[in-house]
């Protein structure tokens, strides 16, 4: 008897040890102590000293692990540094690199089976995978980038050979996985999936939308190529902003014909995922900003930077010093699974980038020779072959799920989700060396050099600020810019059956948004339109990111002419917004004047009231910014009423409404016709759609929040940064942080909370450069490790760490060092 | 326990912790089945699934040394949506069960094996 029961609880211990239990990995790899995920504990310290041989390393490495987790690599070569490099980022952040890899590639079934599967779909349908190869087999193989890729392939696989049992992380753990061997190709997905990540163009979409709505004149007027309100990233000579409200016509008739093309272009957007979320001008943005020597406290150029993405844990960045004595000293930040820094500095030059957001991607709609099952496509009379490319989607066992046929043209990738055949044509598709771009960036001198080593870089598009040690400050908007043909625009659909659609070439690089050292002393840049068309008319992009930002950095920079590092770092955090400036005298304005038409009550008059004890900025203890945020909302929404339908069409669904600037302009026009609520037999006014919103703001608030001076209305409350662990599992993620900052802020914060300043940077470039930055989360990947979000709190605050910047490993102060590794070939 | 039993005790428990550390979880119902399998104690089951948990234990203690280990259970039981105590108690109940399990069987079968050498 008792041997039966023992040989059942035998037999269900070691089935239970052995195999996946529904959602639980089998348990005895899991629970043992010495192995499994309790060993992860012992390994979330580093080792105060360690030591591993790597292949290929042609001396030993030193690297020092300060106690911000950073590490400081002191090797022979560049190629060493990369390879040492390659090994600790494996050690520090294996799961996010691969996790990376196999978003890019569509190759996530393989650890969540058909969950994955349309995900997968949708990335392979992309070409990220087709255009990274294409890519990597015309590399050029005596570059720089090639061997520092070949290089950090072996020092990843190093790790991955060396790895003890315990060393595997949580994640692997919990999904029953093991890592793959990293193949250098990977290092271009990441490139592909940041060019996707940063493509963001739907303006096309956005644009077909409301034109199917109100008519190509509204559509064009509302979404318009040029921002309404400018102070370009080119300086272009005016002390303040300039307001180029033009007027706006009335909503016209709906346009079918746009209706279907919005419809069949949806498709092939929602499956890029390139659409805005709502309100994303408002809500996310990066900055960055330079100071000459003349308008700083200390006399030495001065830039800050500070990148917004969508944030995770761990973080998109990891921060690194690599010191090739005579040849390479470099500190900053770059991506886990990419070899070099990306934004840092080094003794003479420091450098950091925004997204620039121009139109770099178009669609073709195509004829084929079977809409089924099409081998041709029609271009000027003629068929052309397509390129067919057959994608297998593998389960956790290898077996295969699903398989899918891609089909490219000349363009790239053609799909067809909603019966019309279209293809996309993207700068992330052509031949380019972006890899080798960054890592040229480590070995400029001066701002000139920098800008040289930039030149030939394609996409995305980047708002690339310089300063250097000389006193030079720079910014050009770098990148391929595509020269379309007719009229020059990229947001409209092009037939693509005849060959003179197609781009016709490039923007030459002396034709870029730039500046260089110019009158104002300062140069800033938050995802604006780059360039004011009255000096450059070329077509790079419409419906811009909203100024609200821009606007606001260069007022603080033009009122303080003794800039300190210090002061650079405030602004990153700085609470102060020019949308609300812009906005709460109009709905003031709206108040009062209803009241004097007699269409006043003690709603309108007690909601004006608690607008106007506001200081319009978002700090965390403030309790106004509430009843703004929601009086905008309410603004946009009766105002743009005509553009709003139920969500029964695919093609209006996620419809993003015209951006906050567009109001303003339209605020000029009282009596416009859009200012009429359609939904009530009230014809309505600018003040009267100002003041319902005002009244509704206080009444939804009120019922949500309760008194006005209650703590439910606090900002703090109201507004929060929530950073998910990659796979969002609460347990690993941080959630709930409040924040300064609001929608159009310096520091946006909007919806769910999950976009915001990936990385802060502020440098001087004095007789010894020195720096100071800060992410949210930390350096190691390991959920239980005390460096996985040591970073969050000064984060939060708006605090940077200095940055240890030792030209030597003996200079490194020993107290501060955490991990001694060394590195010896094998 | 006199000290001849304290010190297999400490034998036992020790030679769970070192082979599942050099081999993996699976060693522990072979180490009892093993053990089991050459003693004559009537309660070998018994004292094998506390030796395997007291194994165990010193490893989770080990790490505890080394790094995080409620920081671990606080973090595991967010994604397993279980209390951090039961961890523990899975912890050392999963080698426990293992350990008794084998034991048992191997007692069993060589006590029939003796039963029959001693019929021949």
């Amino acid at each position: 008897m008792k041997a039966g029961v023992a040989a059942i609880i035998l037999a269900v211990s070691l089935f239970a040890g052995f195999r996946p239990i529904g959602p639980l990995p089998p348990l005895g790899r899991l629970l043992d102590p010495a192995n499994g995920v309790w060993a992860t504990a012992a390994t979330a310290n580093l080792r105060p000293v360690d030591g591993a041989r790597v292949p290929g390393l042609t001396s030993p490495v030193d690297v020092l692990v300060d106690d911000r987790g950073v590490p400081h690599i002191f090797a022979g070569t560049e190629n060493d540094a990369f390879r040492a490099l390659g090994y600790v980022v494996a050690r520090d952040r294996l799961f996010q690199m691969e996790t990376q890899t196999r978003a890019a590639a569509g190759r996530l079934t393989e650890w969540a089976g058909p969950r994955a599967l349309e995900t997968d779909r949708d990335s392979r349908s992309l070409g990220l995978v087709w255009g990274a190869g294409k890519k990597f087999a015309s590399y050029d193989k005596s570059s720089p980038a090639w061997g520092a890729m070949m290089a950090y392939a072996e020092g990843v696989n190093a790790w991955i050979s060396q790895m003890r049992p315990r060393d595997l992380p949580v994640e692997y753990r919990l999904l029953n996985a093991r890592p793959i061997k990293w193949e250098p190709i990977y290092s271009l997905y990441f490139f592909s999936r940041m060019a996707l990540t940063l493509g963001f163009n739907d303006a096309s979409l956005r644009r077909l939308r409301a034109q199917a709505m109100v008519g190509k004149e509204a559509a064009d007027a509302l979404y318009p190529v040029n921002s309404p309100i400018q102070e370009p990233i080119q300086p272009n000579g005016s002390s303040a902003p300039r307001q180029d409200f033009v007027s706006i016509p009335p909503p016209g008739a709906p346009d079918s014909a746009a209706r279907l093309a919005a419809t069949a272009l949806h498709s092939v957007v929602a499956a890029l995922r390139m659409s805005r979320p709502n309100a994303y001008g408002d809500a996310l943005g990066s900055n960055n900003w330079a100071v000459s020597p003349r308008r700083s406290a200390t006399g030495n150029a001065l830039l800050a930077g500070d990148p917004h993405l969508d944030l995770s844990l761990p973080s998109v960045w990891y921060e690194m010093h690599l010191v090739v004595p005579g040849r390479l000293d470099v500190a900053g930040a770059g991506f886990p699974g990419v070899p070099g820094v990306v934004i840092g500095f080094n003794r003479d030059v420091a450098w950091t980038f925004t997204n620039t957001g121009s139109d770099v991607n178009d669609y073709f709609t195509e004829r084929v020779d079977d809409d089924r099952h099409p081998s041709r496509y029609m271009v000027d009379g003629a068929w052309r072959d397509l390129e067919t490319r057959v994608e297998r989607y593998r389960d956790a066992g290898g077996a295969v799920i699903h398989t899918d046929t891609l089909y490219f043209t000349h363009r790239g990738p053609m799909t067809n989700k909603s019966g019309a055949w279209l293809s996309m044509r993207w700068t992330a598709y052509d031949q380019s060396q972006e890899a080798d771009n960054f890592l040229r960036l480590g070995h400029t001198r001066s701002v000139t050099e920098w800008l040289g080593a930039m030149r030939d870089y394609v996409a995305p598009t980047q708002n690339g600020l310089v300063a250097d040690r000389g006193g030079n400050i720079a910014i050009r908007s770098s990148g391929r810019y595509p020269i379309r043909a007719g009229d020059g625009r990229g947001d409209l659909i092009r037939d693509g059956s005849i060959s003179a659609n197609d781009w016709k070439g490039a923007l030459a690089v002396e034709q870029y948004p730039f500046s260089l050292n110019p009158p104002q002393g300062f140069l800033a840049s938050a995802n604006q339109q780059p360039v004011d068309p009255r000096q450059n008319s070329s077509y790079m992009g419409s419906d811009w990111y909203s100024p609200w930002r821009a606007l606001r950095i260069n007022s603080l920079l033009r009122a303080d002419s003794a800039v300190t590092p210090d002061a650079m770092r405030r602004y990153q955090t700085d609470p102060g917004s020019a949308r609300a400036d812009a906005f709460v005298p109009l709905f003031l304005a709206a108040a009062a004047n209803e009241k004097t038409a007699g269409r006043g009550d003690s709603l309108l008059e007690r909601s004006a009231s608690l607008l106007r004890e506001w200081d319009r900025r978002y700090v965390r203890e403030n309790r106004r910014a509430v009843l703004f945020e929601a009086a905008m909302q309410e603004l946009s929404r009766r105002t743009w009423d005509e553009l709003r339908v139920e969500k029964k069409s695919k093609a209006v669904e996620e419809f993003t409404l015209p951006e906050p600037q567009l109001l303003l302009a339209l605020s000029a026009q009282p009596a416009s016709a859009w200012w009429n609520d359609r939904r009530t037999t009230v014809i309505e006014t600018r003040d009267m759609i100002l003041a319902q919103s005002l009244r509704a703001a206080l009444d939804s608030v009120t019922r949500r929040s309760g008194d006005p001076e209650g703590d439910r209305w606090l900002w703090s409350n109201v507004r929060h940064a929530n950073i998910h662990h990659l796979l969002r599992i609460p347990a690993f993620s941080a959630l709930g942080i409040s924040m300064q900052g609001g929608p159009a802020t310096l520091n946006p914060t909007g919806g769910s909370g999950t976009q915001g300043a990936s990385w802060r940077m502020v440098v001087e470039l004095g007789p010894e450069v020195k720096g100071w930055s800060i992410y949210p989360g930390g350096q190691s990947g390991a959920p239980a490790s005390p460096r996985y979000r040591d970073r969050l709190s000064k984060w939060k605050s708006g605090q940077l760490d200095a940055v240890l910047f030792p030209r030597s490993a003996s200079a490194l102060d020993r107290k501060r060092v955490i991990s001694r590794l060394r590195l010896e070939p094998q | 326990m006199n000290l001849r039993a304290f010190v297999a005790f400490l034998l036992l428990a020790e030679a769970f912790a070192v082979t599942t550390f050099g081999l993996g979880w699976w060693a522990v119902p072979i180490v009892a089945a093993l053990w089991a399998a050459f003693t004559h104690s009537p309660r070998r089951a018994g004292f094998a699934a506390l030796c395997a948990a007291t194994g165990w234990g010193s490893l989770l203690l080990l790490n505890a040394t080394r790094g995080p280990v409620g920081e671990v259970a606080a973090q595991l039981s967010g994604v397993m949506h279980v209390p951090a105590p039961l961890l523990y108690a899975v912890t050392l109940g999963f080698p426990a069960l293992l350990a008794w399990s084998a034991a048992a069987i191997a007692a069993r079968l060589t006590r029939r094996r003796a039963v029959r050498t001693v019929v021949a």
